[in-house]
C-alpha cells in the first residue's frame, strides 16, 4: 500500500536534518538554526498526523527498510518501521511537544542572548529525532540503539552551559545512571536474541508471539535450561533494568532532578516526551511479552507505586521550582509503571499522553516565570506573579490542576483510570497489587500538596524580592505554546472518560480504548484485546466488578485535601516556610532519603575496593605472567649472547661440534652402529 | 676400476684436512685455503659418482662448485684486505669487535 506510510521514516528523518542544518550552518543562519528545527518538527508534527489519520482508517505498516548485518546462519539486524496505534499516536506526541519546545526556545535561548545557539538547536534536533526512530521502531535492537541515543542527547542537552561547574557534572551523571540501566537493557537485548532468535515486536514471528507459544508448548525456544516463565521473567527484568534507568524510577532516579541545571526548554522536552518517556513507551511496546509474566508485572507495579509515593514526599520541601517539577515527573512516571504493571495498558499509555501535555506545559510555564525573574528559580524570591503574566498563571494553573488530578483536568481522567485498574485487579484475586495501589493512593495527596504550594509560592501572595515586583516581559514565542498545551491539558483527558462510560454505558467516551482495540491481521498481536487475553490467561490478572464512583471519589478527596492545605497554608500574603513542623523528617526529604549519598557510599566502599582487587589481579596477575614471561626471555637471552665471543676459531669450533653431534644423533637414530 | 671406498676415503681425508685447518690455524688467509679444500673435497665426491653411475650432472654441479668457490675467494680475500688494513694483522683471533 502505498501512500503515507512511505514516508514514515521521514517523520524523524527531518529533525535528523535540522540537526545537520543547525550543527554546519546554525553560524550563518539567523536565529541559530532555529527556523531549520521549526520548520522540521512542524514537518514532522503535520506527517504525523497525516499517519495517525491513515491509521485510524486502517492502516498499519510494519516494513523492514534496512538489513545492516546479513546473518549468516544467524539472525538479520534490521532497521524497520513499525506504525500501529500506539506508535502513530506517540509520535503525535512527540513531534508536538518537540514543535513547542522550539519555539519556545525562541524567547527563552534567543531573546535571552545565549550564545552557542547552533549547538542547542543540533541537539534538540538529535534529540527529536533519536526519539521518533525509537518510537517507530520494529525490533528491540532498533529501539534500543535510538535509546542510547536519546540518552547521549540528554548528556549534551544538560551539559549545555558547559563553562558552568554544575550542568557538567549533572550531564555526567544523567549519562552515567542510566548507562547503569541500559548495561542490564543491552544483556536483555541479547538474551532476546538468544532465545528467540528474533527480536521483531509484532507480527506471528515476534517474540512476544513466540514466548506465548513456548509457554503454551507449542513452539521450543532456547531457555537456557530454565522453565519458559522463569526465563521470560529475568529477560524481562533485564530488558526493564534500561527502563527504569531512563523512566527514572527508584533506585536509578536520582540523575533527573541533577538534569534540571539544563536549560528549561531542554527540561520540557526530556520529560514530557522523550528520554523519560521512552522508558514507558518500551514497556507499553512489548507489553505482549510482560504480560506473560505475573512477577515482572508485579514487580513493574510495586516500583511505579514505590517511586510515585516517594518522589513526590521529596517534591514537597522544595524550594526551586524546577525541582519540584523533576520529582513530580518522577512521581507521574511511577504511576505509568504502576498502570503498566497492574495491568492498565490503556490508562498507562492515557497517562502517557496526558502526562506528556502537562508536564511540557508546566516546563514550559516554569521556563516563562524564570526568564521573568531574571533566571532565580527560588519560588521564596517569588510570589504575586499571577497579575504580572496572567497568560502564564493560567495556564500554569491548568497545567497544575491536570497535574493534581483534578476533575476535569486531563491528570484526572489518566490517574484516577490508573489506580482504578489497580484496585479493580487487587480485589480480581491479585492481592499484592493493593500494596502498589495504596502507595499510589498516598501519593495523590502528596500530589496535590506540592503542586498547590508551587502555584501559590510562585503566583499568589505578595512579591517577595525587587525582580518579582518588576519582571521580565516576554513575548509571543513563550505564550503560544503555554496556550495550546494549556488547552490540551484542560481537554485532553475527556478522549477517554472510561468512568463515565462504565456509569452512562455509553462507550463513545472511551476513545482511547477504542483506538488502542484495532481488529489486527498480522498485527493483531498489539491489540488491546490481545493484551487483556494475555492477562487473564498467563498473569492470572482478573477485574472485580466495582463501580469507579468511589476509587474516583476517593482519590479526587485526597488530591483537594493536599490542595486545601497547600491553600492554607500558603496562599497568604506573606507565607512562611512550614517545614519545621516536620521534624528531622525535613532533613531526610531536604537530603532526598539520602539516595545520593547512599548511592556515592556505594561506589566508594564497594565498587571502588572492588576494582582495586581487580586492578590488583590485572596488575598482579595477568600483567605478572606477561611480564614474567618477558623477564625469563631477557634473562636468557642476556646468557646465551655471551657465545657470541667475536673469535671466529670459536664459531667453527662449535659449528664443527655441531655437526658432528648431529651427524651422531642422525647415526643413533638411523641405527648406523 | 678403483672401488668407490678409496674416493671416499680421499674426499674424507681431504674434507678432514680443511676442518683441522680452520680449527687450528689463525692466519686468514690459510682459513680460505682450508675452505678450498673442504670445497674440492666434495668436488672429488660429485665427479667420481658422475662417473661411477654414468651421469654427467655431477659433474656439471662440479663446475658451479668451482665457479662458486672463485667468487668466494674474490669476496674472502677482499675481507682480508679489509681486515689487515683494520686491524694490522690477518690474525683471526685478533678482530673480535663483532660480538654482544
Amino acid at each position: 500500500m502505498a501512500g503515507i506510510f512511505d514516508f514514515a521514516p521521514a517523520i524523524a528523518l527531518l529533525p535528523f536534518l535540522s540537526f545537520l542544518i543547525a550543527l554546519f550552518l546554525g553560524d550563518r543562519m539567523p536565529k541559530g538554526g532555529a527556523l531549520a528545527g521549526i520548520v522540521a518538527t512542524g514537518g514532522s508534527l503535520l506527517l504525523a498526523l497525516m499517519t495517525f489519520g491513515a491509521v485510524s482508517s486502517g492502516g498499519r505498516q510494519q516494513m523492514t527498510f534496512y538489513v545492516w548485518a546479513q546473518g549468516v546462519e544467524a539472525v538479520d539486524l534490521t532497521l524497520g518501521v513499525l506504525i500501529d496505534p500506539l506508535s502513530s499516536m506517540m509520535l503525535i506526541i512527540v513531534s508536538l511537544v518537540a514543535f513547542l519546545v522550539h519555539l519556545f526556545s525562541l524567547g527563552y535561548m534567543n531573546d535571552e542572548g545565549e550564545t552557542g545557539l547552533p549547538r542547542y538547536y543540533a541537539g534538540l534536533g538529535l534529540f527529536t529525532f533519536s526519539m521518533l526512530a525509537f518510537v517507530m521502531a520494529d525490533n528491540l535492537l532498533m529501539a534500543f540503539m535510538f535509546f542510547e541515543l536519546v540518552g547521549l542527547c540528554s548528556f549534551l542537552l544538560i551539559g549545555f552551559w558547559f563553562r558552568e561547574p554544575a550542568p557538567p557534572s549533572a550531564a555526567k551523571k544523567a549519562f552515567l545512571v542510566t548507562r547503569f540501566g541500559d548495561y542490564f537493557f543491552l544483556i536483555g537485548v541479547v538474551a532476546v536474541f538468544a532465545t528467540f532468535g528474533t527480536a521483531q515486536f509484532a507480527g506471528p514471528e515476534s517474540f512476544p508471539h513466540l514466548a506465548e507459544q513456548a509457554i503454551n508448548g507449542e513452539h521450543a525456544v532456547n531457555t537456557l535450561g530454565f522453565e519458559p516463565t522463569t526465563w521470560f521473567t529475568i529477560v524481562g527484568l533485564l530488558v526493564l533494568g534500561g527502563v527504569i534507568g531512563k523512566s527514572a524510577q527508584f533506585p536509578l532516579h536520582t540523575w533527573l532532578p541533577d538534569a534540571m541545571e539544563g536549560p528549561t526548554p531542554v527540561s520540557a522536552l526530556i520529560h514530557a516526551a522523550t528520554m523519560v518517556a521512552a522508558g514507558v513507551y518500551l514497556v507499553a511496546r512489548m507489553y505482549g511479552f510482560y504480560a506473560l509474566s505475573p512477577t515482572a508485572l508485579a514487580i513493574i507495579a510495586f516500583i511505579g507505586g514505590f517511586t510515585a509515593l516517594v518522589a513526590a514526599t521529596m517534591g514537597v520541601v522544595k524550594r526551586e521550582i524546577k525541582q519540584v517539577l523533576a520529582y513530580s515527573t518522577i512521581s507521574q512516571y511511577g504511576y505509568m509503571m504502576l498502570g503498566l504493571g497492574a495491568g492498565g495498558y490503556v490508562a498507562a499509555t492515557f497517562h502517557l499522553m496526558t502526562h506528556a501535555f502537562f508536564k511540557a506545559l508546566l516546563f514550559l510555564g516554569a521556563g516563562s516565570v524564570i526568564i521573568a525573574m531574571h533566571h532565580n528559580e527560588d519560588m521564596w524570591d517569588m510570589g504575586g506573579l499571577k497579575e504580572k503574566m496572567p497568560v502564564t498563571y493560567w495556564t500554569f494553573l491548568s497545567g497544575s490542576l491536570a497535574l493534581a488530578g483534578i476533575v476535569p483536568f486531563a491528570g484526572f481522567w489518566s490517574k484516577d483510570e490508573i489506580l482504578y485498574e489497580a484496585l479493580v485487579h487487587g480485589l480480581g484475586g491479585s492481592p499484592l497489587l493493593l500494596g502498589a495501589y495504596a502507595m499510589g493512593l498516598v501519593a495523590v495527596f502528596f500530589t496535590g500538596f506540592y503542586t498547590f504550594r508551587m502555584v501559590f509560592l510562585t503566583f499568589h501572595g505578595n512579591p517577595r524580592s525587587e525582580t518579582a515586583r518588576e519582571p521580565h516581559g516576554v513575548r509571543w514565542n513563550v505564550k503560544f505554546p503555554l496556550v495550546v498545551l494549556g488547552i490540551l491539558a484542560a481537554v485532553a483527558g475527556l478522549v477517554n472518560m472510561t468512568p463515565v462510560a462504565d456509569l452512562t454505558g455509553n462507550h463513545d467516551f472511551e476513545l482511547l480504548v477504542k483506538w488502542l482495540e484495532f481488529e489486527g491481521g498480522d498485527l493483531a498481536g498489539l491489540s488491546l484485546a490481545n493484551y487483556h487475553h494475555l492477562l487473564e490467561e498467563f498473569a492470572g490478572y482478573h477485574a472485580a466488578e466495582l463501580s469507579p464512583i468511589l476509587p474516583g471519589l476517593l482519590s479526587l478527596g485526597l488530591a483537594l485535601a493536599g490542595a486545601l492545605l497547600a491553600w492554607r497554608l500558603y496562599n497568604v500574603p506573606e507565607p512562611t516556610e512550614h517545614t519545621d513542623r516536620l521534624g528531622s523528617a525535613k532533613t531526610v526529604l531536604y537530603n532526598n532519603y539520602y539516595q545520593d549519598e547512599y548511592q556515592v557510599w556505594l561506589a566508594e566502599s564497594v565498587t571502588y575496593p572492588l576494582s582495586r582487587a581487580a586492578d590488583k589481579f590485572d596488575q598482579g596477575i595477568v600483567d605478572g605472567v606477561v611480564n614474567g614471561v618477558s623477564s625469563v626471555s631477557l634473562l636468557s637471552g642476556s646468557r646465551v649472547k655471551r657465545i657470541q665471543t667475536g673469535v671466529v676459531p670459536t664459531y667453527a669450533t662449535l659449528l664443527t661440534l655441531g655437526l658432528t653431534a648431529l651427524l651422531v644423533v642422525l647415526g643413533l637414530l638411523g641405527g648406523w652402529f | 676400476m678403483v672401488p668407490p671406498q678409496w674416493y671416499l676415503l680421499l674426499a674424507t681425508a681431504v674434507f678432514c684436512i680443511g676442518v683441522l685447518g680452520i680449527l687450528t690455524r689463525r692466519n686468514a688467509l690459510i682459513f680460505l685455503m682450508s675452505v678450498e679444500l673442504m670445497l674440492n673435497a666434495a668436488n672429488i665426491n660429485l665427479v667420481y659418482f658422475s662417473q661411477f653411475w654414468g651421469n654427467v650432472t655431477g659433474q656439471t654441479f662440479s663446475l658451479f662448485t668451482l665457479a662458486l668457490a672463485a667468487a668466494e675467494v674474490a669476496i674472502g680475500i677482499g675481507i682480508i684486505l679489509v681486515l689487515y688494513r683494520n686491524f694490522d694483522d690477518v690474525d683471526v683471533t685478533k678482530a673480535v669487535t663483532m660480538r654482544w
